[in-house]
């Protein structure tokens, strides 16, 4: 007989179930229902920018056939409706969101759970771990099932009441690859949550493999000739359902084949290793490595350095990949309506510099990405007091976040260097002989954002440091909203500068906005001297 | 005259309504074990806290040395090691790195001590941090402390977690410290370690201080526990001056008493009593007593 517990009302057996749904709906209502409003914002914005036929074909020509985009955003076949528009527009971003948070979710109501020990409390208790593990996989399925739904819900409510122009079937397709995107990540979470033994660890894998699946599919769709590598990716094989243009049951199939055999090998490794420790056998021994131990700057620099590089890499492997599709994306740019098209994404130059403009904007959002994680990257250490070890020492609290603040900005100036170097040498290799100055200029151009941003997460984290962290990427994720929303013209322009990313300018092609980007700076350094005065002044706390 | 190694004036930690410490005034003489003793909750770590700097006082001062630990904290720290048992090290270091980079973060390390400490507290310096058991990553705090010879040691619960091999060797460092002239904070649950280690006491209730004395003077003002035997049923002493806590099983009685023990002697030799013991109190007999008065909390 399964009794009641105190407090959650759920019968013993169902226990971990239970807890885990509580989670993962809350969670899921809430990102759902923001995906069906970007998804909402997209197809609105459509028919506000492009209200005539002739509009509407002058982006299909434009866009519908080009190798950059369609490389970067995925395929764009009918731009000249809604749906084919929105599809273009947002199925990538809700593919990726919708697979870090499955993953998110996977990674914390396994990994999570356990690091924290509450496994144990559990698992002392008369439960199996595969059925533990079981149960917990539940919750989370439900939670997507919620994600999918909210999404679906949001979008056909708020399109019913508005001008329209998606179907139900089509909606209800959308809400299927929404689901198909977190359940595909999710298994993956299940997995890495049985090798890596933390779930820092346990995302990152996570987060690799979805980076890998990016570029798989970026290759594939760049017009190389290598398309069946959409089938080698599990990024693809959500492009290929396709449900707002040409729906195709196809790619369910590798999706659940994916994830029934990941979620098998999860339970597997949950049966045969030890709770708290990974299936992967890591080093626990090491060499006294003194040389990085000598305070607060070398600390920083030997717990950040690695990470810091990771992104270097990434960056850099990813402004090489644009730059090499970059002048064949631009060779299938021409006429008038393409250059208007170009105009309202920012771009005012064609060619190479335009493609490498309107991809600026997602550089820029990355490099963002990696200011914000440093201030994540100090709260952390606050968080777990690690700090507490060091202040309570000779080590200034304020010498210690300036070192941090200082590794951000180290890693900020090489990524303009790296990113230029990558863009310069990719497209050099392939015949677009652009000024290396002009790309240094253009590499530069992202870091004025990504210095404002890095100025309030700074004051948040002197001011408010548990909301500093959801807030900051929450603002990045706002910014990146607002302008692929607004920035071609569909909403309020004080609406629009409230997003960093609006006053940056489209460069190579066009020239950076000095003043704008000087604005931005001492926004940044303002930010940070006042988060900075801010932090001295606060208690330390934990999570 | 040196400044004490501690002292706290009217210092005050509040968190919106709750009052975590109100209004502490404390004062730890150089070369001294100050065990500082509290329920879950009472503000024992929030004085650490604010002691160390980490926190900021809603009112009042704490000092360290003579120093402000707010104002000016890295002066302060100058002459402080902490450990707390709340463990949460460098995963990716090895426990040699972590005492090199807390070394280092002090400013002076004994070398020749801190190779003595490992070899005494057991410790494998080059697993990592994240191999370790919870008893293990203590044990590194603790190395990282003492290897200092900080003149104030400020330790919260550090013991937590120890085997009893483990903190005999704890107690023997700390009763060295103390002969070398160090100044001990030791704020703890283990009352048999604070009554073995510390020439002072202080406890603090719901954020206030309720008795600040050495530990004699403790047991000298405290209640004495009697047990009589009798030939036959214990006679009713409820009205014998000074006597409490009165429990009576067969012919055994057991009570307390304040105060002059006279009135009591009268009146167990009216009742013919066969068998009389006394002791002082233990520290943990007084530490309740603190905890079953109500009016000790009052101000």
């Amino acid at each position: 007989m399964s009794a009641p517990r105190a407090g959650t009302g759920a019968p013993a057996r169902a226990l971990v179930f239970t807890l885990s749904v509580r989670r993962a709906v809350r969670s899921g209502a809430l990102w759902g229902a923001a995906l069906g409003v970007i998804t909402v914002a997209s197809a609105l914005s459509y028919e506000r920018v492009y209200p005539t036929l002739a509009l509407r074909e002058a982006l299909a020509r434009a866009f519908g056939t080009n190798t950059m985009t369609i490389a970067l955003f995925g395929p764009a076949p009918h731009l000249d409706t809604v749906a084919g528009f929105t599809s273009f527009k947002v199925s990538l971003t809700l593919s990726v969101l919708a697979s870090l948070w499955g993953l998110r979710a996977a990674t914390g109501a396994l990994r999570g759970e356990e690091e924290t020990g509450r496994w144990d409390l559990l698992l002392a208790g008369p439960r199996r771990r595969v059925a533990t593990t079981a149960q917990a996989l539940a919750g989370v399925a439900v939670g997507i099932v919620v994600l999918a739904a909210a999404c679906a819900i949001v979008t056909a409510l708020t399109i019913r009441s508005t001008a329209g122009g998606l179907r139900a079937t089509q909606v209800l397709g959308l809400g299927g690859a929404v689901l198909a995107a977190a359940t595909t990540f999710a298994a993956l979470g299940a997995l890495t949550s049985q090798l890596d033994r933390s779930r820092h660890d346990a995302s990152t894998t996570g987060v690799v493999v979805l980076a890998i699946a990016y570029a798989l599919r970026l290759v594939a769709d760049a017009g190389l000739g290598l398309h069946a590598l959409v089938w080698a990716s599990p990024l693809g094989w959500i492009e290929e359902l396709a449900p707002l243009t040409a729906p195709s049951f196809v790619a369910v199939v590798p999706v659940a084949l994916w994830t029934v055999a990941l979620v098998a090998a999860a339970l597997r490794g949950a049966r045969i290793r030890d709770v708290g420790a990974g299936l992967l056998a890591r080093d626990d021994r090491g060499r006294r490595h003194r040389r990085l131990l000598t305070g607060p700057g070398a600390l920083t620099w030997r717990l950040l350095s690695s990470t810091i590089l990771r992104w270097w890499i990434g960056i850099t492997l990813g402004a090489g990949l644009i730059g090499l599709v970059a002048r064949k994306a631009s060779s299938t740019i021409g006429g008038s309506s393409v250059r208007e098209v170009f105009d309202r994404l920012g771009a005012t130059a064609l060619g190479t510099r335009a493609v490498l403009g309107v991809a600026s904007l997602i550089l820029a959002v990355v490099v963002s990405l990696l200011a914000v994680g440093q201030v994540a990257a100090a709260r952390a250490e606050e968080a777990r007091g690690h700090l507490d070890w060091l202040v309570a020492s000779r080590v200034s609290r304020v010498r210690w976040l300036l070192w941090r603040l200082g590794a951000a900005a180290i890693a900020l100036a090489g990524v303009g260097v790296l990113e230029g170097l990558a863009t310069w040498g990719a497209t050099a290799s392939q015949g677009a002989h652009l000024s290396p100055v002009l790309l240094f200029e253009a590499a530069g151009n992202l870091l004025p954002p990504a210095l404002a941003l890095l100025g309030v997460a700074t004051v948040l984290y002197g001011l408010w440091p548990r909301a500093a962290v959801p807030v900051s990427y929450g603002l990045v994720a706002w910014s990146l909203l607002i302008v692929i929303v607004g920035g071609i013209g569909a909403i309020s322009p004080w609406l629009l500068d409230t997003s960093v990313f609006h006053h940056m300018a489209a460069a190579p092609a066009e020239a950076p906005h000095v003043l704008a980007n000087a604005v931005m700076c001492a926004l940044g350094v303002l930010g940070i001297a006042a988060g900075v005065t801010a932090f001295a002044r606060r208690d330390l706390v934990g999570t | 005259m040196d400044a004490p190694a501690v002292r706290a004036d009217g210092l005050t930690k509040r968190y919106g309504r709750t009052v975590a410490l109100d209004h502490l005034d404390l004062e730890v003489p150089a070369g001294q074990i100050l065990g500082y003793l509290g329920p879950n909750g009472a503000g024992k770590t929030t004085t650490l806290r604010l002691l160390l700097g980490l926190i900021r006082p809603t009112s009042g001062r704490a000092e360290i040395f003579g120093v402000d630990a707010w104002r000016d904290p890295v002066r302060a720290h100058a002459r402080v090691a902490y450990v707390t048992s709340d463990v949460d090290l460098w995963p990716a270091l090895t426990g040699g790195e972590v005492l090199d980079l807390l070394g280092h973060a002090h400013g002076s390390v004994d070398a020749a001590l801190r190779d003595e400490l490992i070899a005494s507290f057991d410790l494998d310096p080059t697993v990592r941090v994240r191999a370790y058991s919870t008893g293990n990553r203590q044990k590194v705090l603790l190395i990282a402390a003492l290897m200092t010879r900080a003149d104030l040691l400020v330790l919260d619960e550090p013991t937590r977690g120890l085997d009893p091999l483990v903190d005999q060797v704890f107690r023997t460092y700390i009763r060295q410290a103390r002969d070398r002239g160090q100044t001990v904070l030791l704020s703890s649950h283990e009352l048999s370690e604070v009554e073995a280690l510390c020439d002072r006491v202080a406890i603090v209730r719901a954020g206030r201080l309720v008795e600040q004395r050495s530990l004699a003077e403790l047991r000298q003002l405290s209640a004495l526990a009697v047990e009589a035997t009798f030939p036959g049923a214990p006679p009713d002493l409820r009205a014998v001056p000074g006597v409490h806590a009165l429990v009576v099983d067969g012919s055994v009685l057991r009570c307390q008493v304040d105060g002059s023990i006279e009135p009591l002697l009268r009146a167990l030799a009216e009742a013919g009593v066969t068998r009389m013991t006394s002791r002082e109190p233990s520290l943990e007999e007084l530490f309740l007593a603190h905890y079953d008065r109500p009016d000790v909390s009052a101000p």
